[in-house]
Parts: structure tokens; sequence; C-alpha cells
């Protein structure tokens, strides 16, 4: 791909969209440690001209750590639910013969399709019904198999030769030990990238956990950062930049440690 | 950010749009057809006892734990459950509770959901035992769908002129304008002013721009619907009156038609735009912005007249939700949160403006002059009529205002498009 004639332009094509990327990151970061006033100012100023930490001090002043606990379990766990079942889904619908195995898959991809605003509201009380209003387990059961996740296991699985299901077989290993043993081991790839996609809508989900929550106690971080800094009239910026650097610090780090992995998820279900 | 808010909200629109599809679709069998409005039942005597579940917005609904402390005291045996909601989305967590029969006992309501909650037979009618004729006559038309009033104001606020007093002086301006010729000339004075770039802010169509127009339109005699709510009355001469003279602000060169966003405050405080025309809570946010001393540099005076002098009234009511296992102890709750003296306390610890009219008779609330002009203002402060679409027919209304301002478009075929895309939408009766 790089031209090796030509590296400074490469570099500076790198170097722009670099920019392009990073410049939103680096606003909030310096923003969180403005005073509201300079926030708004026109015109805008760079470097906080007396930083202050007095946006993060007022968010510490709140239960922030419970908000970050509920977040992360119910990220942490709808990440864990669709790698597993999804894979298992995945694998079932791209190597297995079992019948309507053409219509399940039809179904996934219907699911695929319809909005979640459609499906929003009784979804909601189907929640209420069950008596799980207002609990964790109610920001984790509905996403704990996503079709996507389950379509992009069967595209990843359908890449991994068959032979391989055949070759156990004849060898005599049975079919479960034929998944967790061959196929599961080869789906590193396609776990980092799904690993990190479910995590990031979790914990960047919004509405659901708002309408779900009725008690501070069951709030995740969005849902907090919102209330904490948006009034009737007028919003805190300072605040609000502060709370969206310390929601986006945890992304940063999975992401910096799978990054590897990630780039060749991608590779993977592009090439094959 | 702005535009990601823009985006919340239009998402709120259509999960509203969801919640009103699926009730209708379930059909619960206690809604009564179109006429939801049983008769008030009275509120039984004796303490409040039991559970309450209370939903209040964003700062509101972090500090009213303290103020509860006094409804505590006073009924023992209650435990009033607070839960703290964002202003943002706030919308779509009630459809959706109202939908799944999950609403609170008590909770705040912002006053241009009212009609479309009633509609959704959400809200109980408020008892007869309420003094509500003690509450500003705007912020009761607030609280009145169909001639039943639904819960009760809890709060208000209205908007006023906010001037430099020094500019003006500076300007030869010793008495705030009290006509619409006046103001006019007034905010071009104080733009030939060294400091001055333009004379006043004013927010050239696009989302809410009806709140800044809607005030002239009241002044000038006109409305946009009929006293009965049946009807929409955007085209009249008194409303192309009003816009005309909105849209001569920008075509005069005396307000920016291209204001960057959130910059009022900053602008002010230099002095480049030294009027603009906001509520309350803009005192902290200037006086914040302009450091110490800045609260002797600006001025406040109510809204100028034509016929008369009119402002816009918003604020937040509170009600009590139809299905509470524990009502009577609820209007109990919502009895407490609107006496004068509570409301005092609550201007104390929130700073919002009470909505008894007795409560502005305290010193805490009488003695800042600032606020005295807001007390003036509210007596003339109109709220948005409550159809269950208005959110809808201002949304068009705004983008026609945004064309005045900005392409020059005549005012009387604004409001000619206005009327004929209200007509299309309905009143939603």
């Amino acid at each position: 791909m790089l031209d090796r004639r030509r590296p400074v332009l490469t570099y500076i094509v790198l170097t722009v969209f670099l920019l392009l990327v990073i410049t939103p990151f680096v606003w909030m970061i310096l923003g969180s440690l403005k005073t509201q006033g300079e926030l708004l100012r026109v015109p805008p100023t760079w470097l906080p001209e007396e930083p202050t930490g007095d946006n993060f001090r007022r968010l510490f002043e709140r239960p922030f750590g419970l908000y970050f606990r509920n977040s992360t379990v119910v990220a942490l766990a709808v990440t864990l639910g669709n790698l597993f079942f999804s894979s298992m889904f995945g694998y079932a619908l791209a190597h297995l013969d079992f019948p309507l195995k053409r219509l399940l898959f039809v179904l996934v991809l219907v699911c695929l399709m319809i909005p979640g605003l459609v499906t929003f509201i009784p979804q909601y009380v189907l929640v209420v019904n069950l008596g799980l209003a207002n609990t964790i387990p109610a920001l984790i059961l509905p996403f704990l198999v996503q079709p996507f996740s389950v379509f992009l296991m069967r595209q990843f699985f359908l890449g991994l030769p068959r032979e391989l299901l055949e070759a156990g077989r004849i060898d005599g290993v049975g079919e479960i030990a034929i998944f967790f043993r061959i196929y599961l081991p080869l789906a590193g790839p396609a776990f980092a990238t799904l690993g990190i996609l479910t995590f990031l809508g979790s914990w960047n989900n919004f509405l659901w956990p708002l309408v779900v929550s009725s008690d501070e106690s069951t709030y995740t971080l969005p849902v907090a950062l919102a209330l904490i800094s948006t009034g009737q009239n007028q919003t805190d910026y300072g605040l609000l930049l502060a709370g969206a650097t310390l929601i986006v610090l945890p992304i940063l780090v999975v992401f910096l440690f799978f990054q590897r992995h990630f780039i060749q998820g991608i590779a993977s279900s592009g090439i094959k | 950010m702005t535009s990601t808010r823009i985006t919340r909200r239009s998402l709120a629109g259509i999960g509203a749009l969801t919640a009103a599809g699926a009730l209708a679709a379930c059909g619960r069998p206690e809604d009564g057809g179109s006429d939801p409005a049983a008769p008030a039942q009275p509120i039984a005597e004796g303490p409040a006892t039991g559970e309450l579940t209370v939903w209040a917005m964003g700062a509101e609904g972090e500090a009213l734990p303290e103020l509860l402390d006094g409804f505590r005291e006073e009924n023992p045996e209650v435990t009033v459950d607070v839960t703290p909601v964002p202003w943002d989305s706030a919308h779509d967590k009630f459809t959706s509770a109202i939908a799944a029969g999950t609403a609170p006992d008590v909770a705040q309501i912002g006053s241009t959901w009212m009609s479309e909650f009633v509609s959704l037979n959400a809200l109980e009618p408020t008892p007869d035992s309420f003094p509500i004729e003690d509450f500003f006559p705007g912020a009761v038309e607030s609280v009145t769908v169909d001639g039943t009033v639904y819960g009760i104001p809890w709060y208000v606020e209205t908007r006023l002129v906010f001037y430099r007093t020094d500019i003006a002086e500076a300007a030869g301006i010793t008495e705030p304008p009290t006509d619409w010729e006046g103001l006019f000339a007034m905010a071009r004075a104080m733009q030939e002013q060294p400091d001055g770039t333009w004379g006043i802010a004013l927010q050239p169509g696009g989302q809410g721009s009806h709140q800044s127009v809607l005030p002239f339109v009241w002044s000038a005699g006109g409305a946009v619907v009929s006293e009965d709510g049946t009807e929409f009355t955007f085209a009249s001469a008194q409303n192309e009156e009003a816009l005309a003279y909105y849209q001569s602000y920008f075509t005069d060169g005396v307000a920016n038609p291209t204001p960057a966003d959130g910059t009022t405050e900053q602008d002010f405080v230099s002095g480049a735009v030294p009027m603009f025309i906001s509520g309350p809570w803009m005192m902290a946010a200037v006086e914040g912005l302009g450091g110490e001393g800045f609260a002797e540099k600006y001025g406040v005076f109510v809204m100028p007249q034509k016929e008369i002098s009119a402002s816009y009234l918003g604020g937040a009511n509170v009600g009590v939700f139809q299905g509470s296992e524990n009502r009577d102890s609820a209007w109990k709750l919502v009895e407490y949160l609107t006496r004068p003296e509570v409301q005092v306390r609550w201007f104390e610890i929130v700073a919002a403006l009470p909505s008894h009219q007795g409560a502005w008779e305290d010193e805490t609330v009488a003695s800042n002059a600032k606020f005295e002009a807001f007390h003036t203002q509210l007596q003339t402060a109109f709220a948005v009529p409550t159809i269950a679409t208005w959110e809808e027919v201002v949304a068009r209304f705004d983008a026609q205002i945004e064309q005045v301002c900005k392409q020059g478009l005549d005012p009387a075929e604004a409001l000619a498009t206005t009327q004929s895309e209200a007509q299309t939408i309905g009143t939603g009766s």
C-alpha cells in the first residue's frame, strides 16, 4: 500500500487525517480544564488560560464510582454475552446443517434491519411485565445476543475452512469440542472486533438505560452525565467535557489493548 | 454541541410518536375515548402516608430531597423516593413509562407536555381545594387543557430585555423604553457606541425562535391559536405586524442574522452586543462571566408594548399521575410544593421563580430590583397554548421565522405558509 518512494506525501496525508480524528478529543480534554466562561468565548481559546480542576472536582462530588461500576458491569456482561452466544449461533449458521437454518438466518437479518426505536416501547413494556424495571439485568438482557454480532460471527466462520470440521469428525472429536477446541481458538481477531464494537455500543447507550432506570443507583455514565450537565435552559459545558473525558478513557484503554487484534479482525473479515 | 442536542430532540419526537402508537395499539381498557376528563376527586384528610415516587428533572431533581425535609417532618409516616431525570430525552422516559403503566406518583412536567399527557389519559385533574387563582394567570393557562386544570404550576420563568446600563448611559439613554419604537431606537443607539457590533441579540430563526417572536405577536394583540384552542390563527394583520417588526432588526442591520451559538453572554459582557432578551438564568451566567461588580453594570426591563407588554412564560408544572396507588398523599405533596413559603425556600435552593404570587411578597424574592421586573412581567406573560401538536407546529413556524430573518421572506407569506402547514398537522383534538 505505502509507496516507498514518496514517504513524505504519505506522512502528510496520514497527519491530516490524524489531526481530523484527534482534534475533537484534544478539544474535549482541554475544554474539561476550562471555566464555562472561557469555553463560550469567541474567538475560542485552545489552551486553558487558567487551567482548573473544578469541573472534575464537581463531578466527583457525585457518586461517580457507582455510575462507573454500573456502566462497567453492563458493558462487560453485554460484551461477554455477545462473544459467547453469538459465536455459537454464528458457527451453527455457518457450518452445521439443521432444519430451518435458512429461515433462522433470514430472521437474524430481519432483526438487523428493524430500527431499534420501533421495538423500543414494546421491549420496555416486556421488561416491566417481567418485573425487571429499574434493575441492572434490564440493562443487559435485551442486548445479550445482538443480530449484528450473530451476522458478524457467521461471516467470520464462513471464512474458516469447512475441512476443519470434517477432519475433526473423522478423528472422532465431539461436535461441541469441534467448536470449542478447533474453531473458537481461531476466532481471536473476530472476537477482538466484536468485543470492541459491542463494548462501545453498550458503554455509550443512552436512551434505554434512561428509560429503564428509575433510580440513581442503576444509572449508567451517559445518563448520569446528562443529568448533571444539562439544565432546562443551559448546559454546563465544562462539566460535560470533564465527564466525557472520563467516559472516553476506559474505551481508549480497551482499544489500545486490543488494537493489534482489532486491525487484524478488520483485515480478515475484509479479505477472506 | 447544539447539533447533537437537536438530533436528540428529534429522536425524542420519534420516541413520542412510537409511544403514542404503542398506546393506541394496546388500547388499554380504561381509556375512555377522546374525552378523558373525569371529575376531580377531593383529597382525603390526615397526614400523608405510605410510599411516593417523584420524578424531577436535572438540578431540580437533585435538590428536591432537601426541599422535602419539611414534608417529611409534617408527615412522618411517608417515604418519598425522588428520581432525578436528565432533561435530555426526559420526554421519552415519561411516554415510555405512561405506556407501560410505570409512571411515578408525582412528577415535574414540562409545560409543553401537558396536553399530550392529558390526551394519553395520564394525569389526574386537580382537586377543587387548590387555590388555583393564587398563581400567575399565564402559568395557570399552561396547566389548563380543554378547560380542565391538571396539576399545579411549580415554578415559572419569563423573558425580559437585558441591557448594559453603562453603555446605555453613554448613549444618552436614561429611561428604558416602553414601546416598540423605543426599543428599536435604543438598540440602534447602543450599536453606535464604541464597543458595539450589533445592537441587540435576537434569534434569527432555528429551533426555539418562536419563543422570541411570540411575545411580539401577543404584544400586538395577535395570537397563533384561537381562544378555544381548536383553530390556528397564524395569518392575521397583528401577527404580520409583529413578525415584520422582528424582521426589521435584521434587515436594518441592528441584529446579527448569523450569530454564533452560545456567544450571547460573552458579547454582552464585552459590549459587542449590549442587549438581549432572555430569562432569569442569564443573570447568573453573565454575572459569572463578567466577574466582580458586573451586576451593577446591567439592568433588565419589561418587554416594550404595542397594545400591551407581553412575554413568554416558561417553567414547569407538577402533577399527579393516573393510576397512582397513593394519590391522596401524592396531592398532599403537590400542595406542600406549591405553598408560598416552600416556594420561597425553593427559590433559595435552585433560584426557580415562584409560581405562587404570594411568595413574591417575601423579602428574599422581593429585595432584588431585577426580580421585581420579572414579577411585573409575569403578570402579562403568556404560556404556549396547550394543544397536543404544539411542538410539531412550532417547528414549522421556527423554519419560517428563519427565512424571514435571513432571506428576507415576506412576513405575510411566511405566516400564510405556517398557517396552512399547521392546519395540515391539526390541533390534535
